[in-house]
């Protein structure tokens, strides 16, 4: 049983901006937050339901940016024709995060604002470059997902904050990219994102899960990266998915498999 | 203008294919409203985590953890439990296969496995074993070591495939 709260529906996101507050929290999926509210960890007042707000719904191009709306379901991401054509290795992502429950109810904002350290979207974002609109009753304001992601469990989100959208940047058709993780309970040990865009002369690798947040290594080609380097940069949480030493040694074997699949990866995937 | 809050919610959802409709608090869970409220007991609950499978219901067809989602949720949407499978006369397919390939022995997480494979097949009747596998693996059988599990929705989709060559 849950502790009682009150519930807000509001249906549109002026409404939610106005319902949202320091106890007055944005639900969607409920895949982190029914959980974190289970275990005690925190006790909302009431919970804003923000899935019949239409501007936080929808996958489109905007520009050279693919958006997001937060609301969307990590399901729906992965089948959508536009994330398939312009962003194959985040839809491969997303087919692999959880299991098919988790990708039918959890939302791409909750997994995002939650900051949860083993999650396999935000590495993968990360490498694309992608940004996060937060809008407040003030105005909006864009942050990288580097940024938004401050530390385990932290956003940097204020309380009446909403993540609106997520942005990413099209790559080139050039552009190849590659995920690979490890995983043998219901979230990964480590997991490994690349995008390397030859026609930028760019190359971002980002690792997820062995630490408290992701590390980023930017560069102009995978050539430039040493597996051995990153295992030693990383900054490994000891946990129930292995010592210091053993997530060290594990990341440095993932980035070297990650780059050998990308070198098999066709340009545009 | 702010949107109410509420403390006490009048929802509309249609069960396996009879619409109720009820005031719930918010924090009724969709699990104990099915089971509690609705006499749904098919339903079980296990982890209470999302990991363990037991309680899944398909909610507009697609699967959900009812243990980890609220009655409200479910306002205005069509929910089919392990009950609504069958008519009472004539078994679903796959509750006929998994009783051809021994896919259960203590049967409490057979109401998830069946609603998983549901949800599967109705999305995309041409799955392989390695689908049905990475689909599959989100649920937990401490008795039967998956493989019959595996095989009995394999044999139902190939089922389905042959009664669309059939029909073609």
């Amino acid at each position: 049983m849950l502790p009682p709260f009150r519930l807000a529906r509001p249906r549109t996101l002026d409404e939610a901006l106005d319902a949202i507050g320091d106890d007055r929290v944005p639900y969607c999926g409920g895949t982190e937050l029914l959980l974190a509210m289970r275990a005690g960890l925190t006790r909302p007042e009431a919970l804003v339901d923000l899935k019949s707000l239409p501007e936080l719904q929808g996958i489109a191009v905007d520009g050279g940016h693919v958006v997001v709306g937060g609301t969307e379901r990590h399901m729906d991401i992965a089948a959508h024709s536009v994330i398939r054509k312009h962003l194959p290795m985040l839809a491969r992502v997303e087919h692999g995060v959880g299991n098919a429950r988790v990708r039918a109810q959890g939302s791409i904002a909750g997994n995002l604002c939650f900051a949860e350290p083993k999650s396999d979207v935000g590495p993968a974002l990360m490498a694309f470059g992608a940004s996060v609109t937060l809008a407040s009753p003030t105005g909006r304001r864009e942050v990288t997902v580097e940024e938004l992601i401050q530390g385990p469990y932290f956003a940097d989100k204020e309380p009446d904050e909403l993540l609106v959208d997520v942005r990413v940047p099209i790559p080139s058709t050039a552009t190849r990219g590659a995920y690979l993780k490890y995983q043998i309970t219901e979230r990964p040990t480590v997991g490994v994102a690349v995008v390397h865009d030859p026609e930028a002369g760019t190359c971002r690798l980002v690792v997820g899960a062995v630490g408290e947040v992701p590390t980023v290594w930017t560069g102009t080609s995978p050539d430039e990266i040493d597996p051995d380097a990153i295992a030693e940069e990383v900054d490994p949480t000891p946990d129930l998915t292995g010592t210091e030493r053993y997530k060290r040694h594990i990341t440095g074997v993932y980035v070297r498999r990650v780059l050998e699949q990308l070198a098999d990866v066709k340009a545009g995937k | 203008m702010a949107a109410d809050q509420l403390a006490q919610v009048e929802i509309s959802v249609e069960v396996n294919g009879t619409v109720v409709e009820r005031v719930v608090e918010p924090r009724t869970l969709l699990v104990d409203f099915l089971r509690e409220d609705l006499g749904l007991t098919g339903t079980k609950q296990s982890c209470l985590l999302e990991v363990c499978g037991v309680c899944t219901v398909l909610v507009d067809g697609r699967p959900v953890s009812s243990c980890t989602s609220l009655a409200v949720d479910a306002d205005g949407h069509k929910v089919t439990t392990v009950e609504g499978l069958s008519d009472g006369k004539t078994m679903h397919p796959l509750q006929e296969s998994f009783v051809d390939n021994h896919a259960l022995q203590c049967g409490f997480c057979t109401p998830g496995f069946l609603m998983m494979s549901k949800a599967l097949l109705d999305e995309s009747p041409d799955v392989d074993r390695e689908e049905i596998v990475e689909y599959l693996d989100g649920n937990i059988c401490r008795c039967t070591g998956y493989q019959p599990i595996v095989q009995a929705v394999e044999q139902v989709a190939a089922q389905m495939r042959q009664e669309r060559e059939v029909a073609r």
